[in-house]
């Protein structure tokens, strides 16, 4: 029930649509492929129809008998001839496309291993520093950025539409991808291998923005945790440690500094909360924590319902806080 | 090979001149054939019904039991359609809905795809060759037992709640870490298809070869017959793989051998390789079939031969092996090596050719001949405008880094049903319409059949057509819901109604299929004017398929050969009567189709349903890890198959020649390379080989994919043990060859003492094998895991291997095996043949393998 | 009146044995080369040292040139045993030795045509991507 409330409370949250659309590219690879791909459908739209109008000329229009000839020339020019032209060109043009894809980053390396069904993320700077995340992608225009990507348990697929193709991460091996992406903006990516009961519930935000915008995020994304910053969030920090969320979660700069579940460092920044399902609001915070098997069937953490509306309200707060 | 007493080889006048086929054949003569082959023929009634082994009712409960298994995978379609008509629906949870569509591919693809070819088959494939019967009808009642028993309980785990929900691909490792029993259940399901399509492609090679109608040859063979043998051979590569998979599989949930766990050195992306192996040729396997009853169609359409029938031929022949090539495309997401993906990229492109040849080629027989449309061929219309398309969208699919963007979104959803509606359903239905009256003399409804057309056709646009969109929008598969947010609610709303319409349309076909026509008056026998041999027969009236064996000299016998059915019918050629009641056909060469010898072939039996319940029992406890009553279940099997080899093939004959009409006397007994039963033999052979070889590859794949193999400090087989067990089971196979050779000769106490001997070397050679592993731990890396799995392969053929020499032995003491008639000595030599290759194999993988590899 | 002991040979054409086997030589080389390349580039990519993969790509066209020269010698083979230029007649629809033989060289003649096609496409890939990436 309340996982149909929320799912069809979720309001957009960005107005633009098509943000998780092969047809609204954001990135070079994706705008690469789409090119390609109006001219493949066209393709396809006019041999299909071109096939169809001979079947009904030959069937309906003049069902009489033609010359042996002419139908040994239909399967030699149509059935040969023509293929191997046509996909012979194709293949020579589109086999080459697949190199961007694999090029090395131009300095970031983004490493992101799936979970059942969150996504581990980590920044990896030139300089060395390596900055955890969870549940969202940021990346700067203009540049390459790798991503490194392997998978816990089982299999999981990273797919940012808008940028480009999608790639399995497999438990056990690393595959890589790189983006090139070109418009800001925000877009939806989503898991794309089937992973269990809440496989629907996996996708995550990725964020395109201008390399300064970028340079001053990241700085920010480094840095430790923001301190409770009203009463209430300050008391929602003290049901944080009572409860032992830190053994699960870490928070950095505090004692929590748990591995097992997503890192909330900077989760109130977050454009939304549960693997891309629900909306980075108090309300939302609320209810996932309560009630976090019903929204999201068979996944490891367990509903803390018998906090009090009060204590839950003080855990949003705290949580929507960590900017 | 000097034989003592060589059998005897056909004799007497042929080709028949016209000169014979003119002479009459008297009424009192026409009346005792006609006697003696009803009686030898008669369909058991009562409740004996159910022991019938013949073609016409096997074909007919195995069609009507798969399509039944289709119109609940079809249901468990609609119950999803349901749940995504808007974001956000809660008529199906997560998990239910996760077993809904498991269940709809798996049920779809191995309880109807598969065996409705291999229905079809056993229903018209005799009736093309002018044959009687499938060469091996037991076999065949065999497999619809088994498909039966398997499918009910795979099907009704659903009702338990306990389907298998990791996909109809179950990737490891979510489905070998499921805790259920799910993945065990799909496994089960998935076994008793692979036995029955193996049977298939032993009856299918077998029937196309072997047992054609004199005069048959090769180049007139009907092109449905080129199809199936195709096919047989494809099933032949492609099921063992999956089988070989499945081994793994199996073993890794039942004993924690880690062949798919990368933190024991396992590797998932093994069974991606092995299922898709499989997979791919898989829907070849079901498309090739069913569009080779659209080239029995079109030529009765356009009232002519088919145009381009050598192109065709090059077609099926051409798409079998490319297929082979293409696996990877389902892979392309998986970080493989660029040029690797290419090369699958390049094969894929390259299938398209041959593929589209045979559509061309229909269209220039319509364009060349005098078309008269009929509601069979406006299915087929249906068919070439829906694959068409979907074979369009795979070209695109072809292209990598479009397939990136795609891989595992709706779009893909949209391409496989296109390709599999219009390669195999639309097709499947034309058959039904068109050969309706080919066994049962009766039409089924014009008026229904075009409204289910419509209603399908229209229905199925509606509803897979924005897929195309919905994929390309970013909806990915096998999710039970999405956000509103996502802009796809209106285009899976349409999707959704466009679902029930094609429902509907199937609730029109399958009651214009199954209601009563009893008011219908029958109809003559080929109310379409086709050319072909099927519509030479008398069903249902009589059940012996042809009255005589004709003579055949052209593509079209029954355009082109004058008097032809009227011979026929008067027993004017051959085996026009059954003097022993016996069920018989004849076999008959290769190439040439001449008459080789008469074949019998076996009738009702209660054996074959036991060997089938027994083997359910051996393959369904096991499921619940219930051993001991499996292990029984399983002996029993065992014991029932040899009953009815021994009872029903290769006795030694009363007669050793048989008139077999128009002057042509036939031997009855054939041995080695003449017998069905040694084709049988090779066939399954070469599918075990491959799937043997499937497992090898296994060992050579973690090591080219993991570092860690074999892992650091890892313990090796004895090498002591494996050389004895190789020298034992080469001495076993030499002992076996050693027996047939003194059986042949006479020296009768030779051979039996060989024969005693043999299975002790065996025996020897597989308690080697085990000693040899025994002291390395399974359950720890897959380095032992694998080793110990190629040893349990080689100890359970090498059991079979020893059932199969006591069974000669046997044959030997109690007279049904002797010098003359040594047939089932002979296959079980060939068996041994692959035996000894694979005991050698084996040992080389154990014994050599890790010290050139570390 | 002729008796079922007889056999062709006594004619030009012979009763092939083998003949339904040769139609499928040609896809066969298809499969060893596609088998061949594949599996050795798996092969160089996982397990070989940098130079290594130079020495796959020219082992590689190496291997096409072989397998399209062995696919041309079959080809050309076949064609000569179809003879089509003879009597103009392609469909070999009648039930005797002479049309049996001529088709199946005819159909062994297109089967090396779509083998020929089927190796030059695979060979593309190592032509168009020169890297284990």
């Amino acid at each position: 029930m309340r996982t149909s409330a929320l799912l069809m409370g979720l309001s957009l949250l960005s107005a633009c649509e098509g943000r998780q659309s092969v047809l609204n590219p954001a990135g070079r690879d994706a705008q690469d492929v789409l090119s390609l791909i109006w001219v493949m459908f066209g393709g396809a739209v006019l041999l299909w129809f071109l096939l169809g109008v001979i079947f009904v000329y030959v069937t309906k229009v003049e069902p009489r008998e033609m010359p042996r000839r002419w139908g040994e020339a239909l399967i030699i020019g149509g059935g040969v001839i023509f293929p191997v032209i046509l996909l012979g060109a194709l293949l020579t043009y589109s086999l080459p496309m697949m190199k961007p894809q694999r090029e090395a980053d131009e300095g970031l390396k983004v490493h992101i291993t799936a979970e059942q069904w969150w996504w581990r993320v980590a920044y990896e700077l030139p300089d060395g520093r390596r900055i955890t995340s969870a549940n969202e992608l940021r990346l700067p225009t203009g540049r390459r950025t790798g991503l490194v990507l392997n998978a816990h348990k089982v299999i999981h697929a990273f797919w940012v539409p808008a940028l480009g193709g999608k790639v399995d991460m497999i438990p056990g091996r690393e595959t890589y991808l790189s983006f090139l992406p070109e418009k800001p903006g925000v877009y939806r990516g989503q898991c794309a291998e089937f992973c269990g009961a809440s496989h629907a519930l996996m996708a995550f935000e990725t964020v395109v923005m201008t390399p300064e915008d970028y340079a001053e995020w990241i700085e920010a994304e480094a840095s430790d945790a923001a301190k409770p910053a009203s009463g209430e969030a300050y008391r929602g920090a003290e049901v944080f440690a009572r409860e032992g969320c830190g053994g699960c979660h870490t928070v950095r700069g505090t004692q929590a500094q748990g591995q097992v579940g997503p890192d909330l460092t900077h989760v109130g920044s977050r454009k939304s909360l549960g693997a891309g399902i629900l909306k980075m609001t108090e309300d939302d915070l609320s209810r996932f924590i309560a009630h976090t098997e019903e929204i999201k069937p068979e996944v490891a953490m367990p509903g803390y319902d018998h906090l009090t509306p009060e204590d839950l309200r003080a855990l949003a707060a705290y949580l929507k806080g960590l900017t | 090979m000097t034989r003592v007493h060589p059998l005897p080889t056909a004799e007497g006048p042929y080709p028949p001149t016209e000169e014979m086929l003119n002479a009459p054949v008297f009424e009192a003569e026409q009346e005792r054939g006609a006697k003696e082959l009803r009686a030898a023929w008669k369909t058991p009634e009562g409740w004996r019904y159910v022991t019938a082994v013949n073609n016409s009712e096997v074909g007919k409960w195995y069609s009507l039991t798969a399509l039944a298994f289709m119109l609940i995978a079809g249901l468990l379609a609609l119950a999803m359609r349901v749940q995504l008509a808007f974001p956000g629906m809660t008529f199906l949870d997560a998990d239910r809905f996760n077993q809904f569509f498991t269940m709809h591919g798996s049920a779809m693809m191995f309880l109807f795809a598969v065996p409705m070819f291999e229905a079809i088959s056993i229903l018209i494939l005799p009736a093309f060759l002018g044959a009687r019967d499938m060469p091996f009808p037991r076999l065949s009642a065999y497999g619809y037992w088994c498909f039966l028993i398997g499918g009910i309980f795979v099907l009704g785990s659903l009702l338990f709640d306990a389907g298998p929900k990791a996909g109809w691909f179950m990737y490891p490792p979510l489905a070998t870490k499921d805790e259920g029993i799910g993945p065990d259940i799909w496994l089960l399901g998935l076994s008793f298809i692979e036995v029955a399509s193996i049977a298939a492609a032993v009856e299918l090679i077998v029937g196309a070869l072997k047992c054609r109608p004199p005069g048959m040859r090769v180049n007139i063979m009907p092109l449905y017959a080129w199809y199936v043998l195709v096919v047989g051979g494809m099933i032949l590569f492609a099921f063992p793989p999956l089988i070989a998979g499945d081994f793994l599989f199996e073993l890794e949930r039942s004993f924690d051998w880690p062949f798919f766990d990368p933190t024991r050195g396992g590797d998932p992306i093994l069974w991606q390789h092995l299922f898709w192996i499989f997979g791919h040729p898989e829907v070849y396997i079901v498309f090739l079939p069913s569009i080779a009853i659209a080239a029995m169609i079109v030529p009765t359409v356009a009232q002519r031969p088919i145009v381009g029938y050598s192109w065709i031929v090059l077609s099926a022949v051409g798409t079998g092996f490319l297929s082979f090539g293409l696996w990877v495309h389902h892979m392309f997401t998986t970080g493989l090596p660029q040029i690797s993906l290419g090369f699958f990229s390049a094969a894929s492109e390259a299938v398209v050719i041959p593929t589209g040849i045979q559509i061309f080629a229909f269209v220039a027989t319509l364009m060349v001949g005098r078309v008269k449309l009929t509601l069979p061929m406006l299915w087929i219309a249906g068919a070439l405008a829906i694959f068409v398309a979907g074979g369009l969208t795979g070209v695109m699919l072809a292209i990598v880094p479009f397939n990136w963007q795609v891989h595992d979104t709706y779009f893909i959803v949209a391409h496989l049903h296109y390709t599999l509606f219009g390669g195999m359903v639309f097709p499947v239905i034309a058959g039904v319409y068109y050969f309706y009256p080919f066994f049962t003399k009766k039409l089924m409804s014009e008026k229904l059949g075009l409204w289910a057309f419509w209603l399908i056709f229209s229905g199925f646009n509606i509803t897979f057509l924005p897929m195309h969109l919905t994929g390309l929008m970013g909806m990915p598969r096998r999710v039970f819901t999405y956000p509103e947010s996502s802009g796809w609610g209106w285009l899976n709303l349409i999707s959704t109604l466009g679902a029930f319409i094609v429902a509907a349309g199937f609730a029109v076909f399958v009651y214009d299929l199954l209601r009563p026509k009893k008011a219908q008056g029958e109809i003559a026998r080929n109310p379409w004017g086709a050319g072909t041999l099927e519509f030479s027969h008398d069903v249902p009236e009589e059940a012996w398929g042809a009255r005589s064996v004709p003579h055949i000299t052209s593509r079209y016998p029954l355009w082109d050969q004058p008097k032809l059915v009227e011979r026929m019918d008067a027993g004017r050629y051959y085996l026009p009567d059954a003097p022993d009641h016996q069920r018989e056909t004849i076999v008959t060469s290769v190439i040439d189709a001449k008459p080789v010898h008469v074949q019998r072939v076996t009738g009702p039996a209660w054996i074959t349903i036991l060997a089938a319940i027994f083997t359910g029992g051996a393959f369904i406890f096991p499921t619940f890890h219930i051993y001991t009553p499996a292990i029984i279940c399983g002996a029993f099997a065992i014991v029932c198959v040899m009953y009815w080899l021994w009872t029903s093939t290769a006795r030694p004959p009363k007669e050793e020649m048989r008139e077999a009409g128009l002057g042509l006397r036939l031997p009855t007994y054939a041995s080695g390379p003449q017998s069905v039963g040694w084709w049988g033999m090779w066939i399954t052979m070469l599918g075990d080989a491959t799937a043997f070889a499937s497992v090898v590859f296994g060992f050579f794949f973690y090591w080219t994919a993991r570092a860690d193999f074999p892992p650091e400090g890892a313990a090796h087989p004895v090498g002591l043990w494996v050389a004895v067990a190789a020298l034992a089971g080469v001495a076993a196979w030499a002992l076996t060859v050693a027996a047939r050779e003194t059986n042949a000769r006479g020296q009768v106490t030779l051979a039996r003492l060989a024969l005693v001997l043999a299975p002790l070397a065996a025996g020897a050679a597989g308690v080697a094998a085990w000693a040899a592993v025994r002291d390395l731990d399974p359950t720890s890396h897959v380095y032992p895991a694998i080793l110990w799995a190629l040893m349990v392969w080689l100890v359970v053929h090498l059991a079979a291997g020893v059932l199969m020499q006591g069974y000669c032995l046997a044959g030997s003491i109690f007279g049904k095996l002797t010098p003359r008639y040594d047939a089932d000595l002979r296959n079980v030599t060939l068996y041994w043949h692959f035996m000894a290759v694979k005991a050698l194999v084996t040992a080389a993988v154990l014994g050599l393998a890790p010290g050139w590899l570390t | 009146m002729s008796d079922i002991r007889d056999r062709e040979d006594a004619h030009e054409f012979r009763t092939e044995a083998l003949s339904l086997w040769r139609i499928t030589f040609a896809p066969l080389i298809w499969a060893l080369h596609f088998v061949a390349s594949y599996g050795a580039t798996a092969l160089v990519c996982a397990k070989g040292e940098a130079g290594a993969v130079e020495a796959l790509l020219l082992g590689v066209i190496l291997g096409t040139l072989v397998a399209l020269a062995l696919i041309l010698w079959l080809g050309v083979q076949a064609w000569r045993q179809w003879d089509p230029r003879r009597d103009h007649e392609w469909e070999n629809d009648k039930g005797t030795s002479e049309d049996r033989h001529q088709f199946l060289s005819h159909a062994g003649f297109l089967l090396a045509m779509i083998s020929f096609i089927g190796v030059v496409y695979v060979a593309l890939p190592v032509l168009l991507i020169g890297s284990c990436a």
